[in-house]
């Protein structure tokens, strides 16, 4: 019989339902495309992009030509401009503003054809520091209430490009998405005078059966009540609420079990697309004792569709436990 | 020099006939030179015939869309201007479209394809 389960942040129902039984083997088949051809991310076609924000580049090479390891360009083609002022306002019972944001895109290896969790650590741990040092100082812009970080891979994810990227969005606004996990967040601190998210870790810990991978600062599990096949989180076993609070040696840690876990999905999953978000607090200057940043991945292996569109409840043919189980047994090299 | 040499060509790529002939007779009286092409084959053709100075590119075609013939096109024209004009915005989402020089709305109205053409003939010299 499929079970009915309540996101115990957001308070979200979903239906597991294991008679479907779906195993990896049913998805793996949706192998994302390689699409070659020109590519204006790659080395020596800088002079398509906009100009670099930042760069790890090579001694004695200049900003905007080849020699880079990673670099960030402002989106050419912004759904939100960075001129202006938000100037909101009310007509009738309808809110709006101008779309007022900033839009990055990091380039994350000069490589076209190498894939994140390939990469070496160290490059990996670089990725992980130009998010927090561009978060930091697109924070510093008042306009802007909530940074979010993403990476899309594939087709069906929404990456355009096979070249390996993230992206970086200002919004002066904080999303929907994270208000509910504050408010849910906030309700239970309120009750119980701890964090959910902690708790979460805790009790993920113990059971051991969505666990998929812990090291010294850092946990990845599939969540109890996961709307997607092979949904997985990481996050700090620490209590931080946001990414910017993130220090070395953390950057190795996390590097570690991000490779990782990336490579266990694509192993059972044969390179299937994704979206990984980053949740993360909105730009502040205090700590919330209710909120603790994580990262949510999203293998694109099932279609939303009318009654997920219509309900907010999602389907979910396989079960958390055994999304977890199939990733814990990856043997990596 | 001969004020037809003077010229800056253009070469406008769509597969519908009327935005062709609207283009080509605004952006000839706008004081161009223009040619067109039907599809993305007839445009990598004539990329080599009419050796245009700037390319105007509809991205929805049948056959090869327009994101395959910018890339095409910047195989061996890296520095050729190339304005996508399409009817559909969330292409601009696409990255493929960075390796263009801009992205312009189709529209009846060309002024601004006509500004954006003038402002990056302004900044190639």
């Amino acid at each position: 019989m499929s079970e009915l389960r309540k996101d115990p942040i957001v308070g979200r129902w979903v239906i597991i339902s294991p008679e479907r039984g779906k195993r990896p083997s049913d998805y793996a088949s949706r192998k994302t495309e390689k699409k070659e051809g020109f590519c204006p991310l790659c080395p020596g076609n800088e002079s398509l992009t906009p100009p670099e924000v930042f760069a790890f580049r090579k001694d004695r090479t200049d900003p905007d030509g080849p020699g880079w390891n990673i670099r960030v360009v402002p989106n050419k083609f912004p759904a939100l401009s960075s001129e202006g002022e938000t100037n909101r306002q009310c007509v009738g019972i309808y809110d709006k503003m101008n779309g007022i944001g900033a839009h990055e895109v990091v380039i994350e290896t000069p490589d076209h054809g190498a894939e994140l969790p390939n990469l070496p650590l160290s490059s990996i741990k670089k990725i992980l520091f130009v998010f927090k040092m561009r978060t930091e100082e697109l924070a510093k812009d008042p306009r802007f209430r909530y940074i979010v970080i993403f990476k899309n891979r594939g087709l069906e994810a929404g990456a355009s490009l096979q070249h390996s990227h993230s992206q970086i969005i200002a919004l002066p606004i904080v999303p929907k998405r994270i208000l509910e996990e504050l408010k849910g967040g906030k309700r239970y601190y309120r009750d119980h005078d701890r964090c959910i998210f902690c708790e979460m870790i805790e009790q993920e810990a113990q059971l051991g059966m969505r666990l998929i991978e812990e090291n010294k600062d850092f946990v990845s599990f599939s969540p109890f009540a996961a709307r997607f096949p092979f949904e997985t989180w990481i996050l700090p076993r620490f209590h931080a609420s946001s990414y910017s609070t993130i220090r070395q040696p953390q950057y190795q840690t996390l590097a570690e079990i991000l490779s990782s876990t990336l490579k266990r999905l694509d192993e059972v999953l044969v390179e299937p697309p994704y979206n990984m978000v980053f949740h993360t607090a909105p730009i502040m200057d205090e700590e919330l004792p209710y909120f603790h940043w994580h990262i949510e991945i999203i293998p694109k292996v099932t279609r939303v569709a009318g009654f997920e569109w219509g309900t907010g409840f999602y389907i979910n043919p396989t079960p958390p436990e055994q999304s977890a189980a199939y990733l814990r047994e990856v043997a990596l090299s | 020099m001969t004020r037809e040499k003077s010229m800056k060509k253009i070469l406008v790529v769509d597969d519908e006939e009327a935005i062709r002939s609207l283009y080509k007779m605004e952006l000839e009286d706008a004081g161009y030179q223009v040619e067109t092409a039907d599809s993305g084959v007839q445009a990598l053709e004539k990329l080599e015939t009419f050796c245009p100075d700037l390319v105007t590119l509809d991205i929805k075609m049948p056959g090869m869309n327009g994101l395959e013939v910018l890339g095409e096109i910047r195989k061996d024209h890296k520095e050729l201007p190339v304005i996508l004009c399409s009817a559909y915005g969330e292409y601009k989402q696409d990255f493929t479209c960075w390796a263009s020089d801009a992205y312009v709305v189709k529209s009846s109205d060309v002024d601004e394809l006509i500004e954006t053409i003038r402002r990056i003939f302004k900044e190639k010299g």
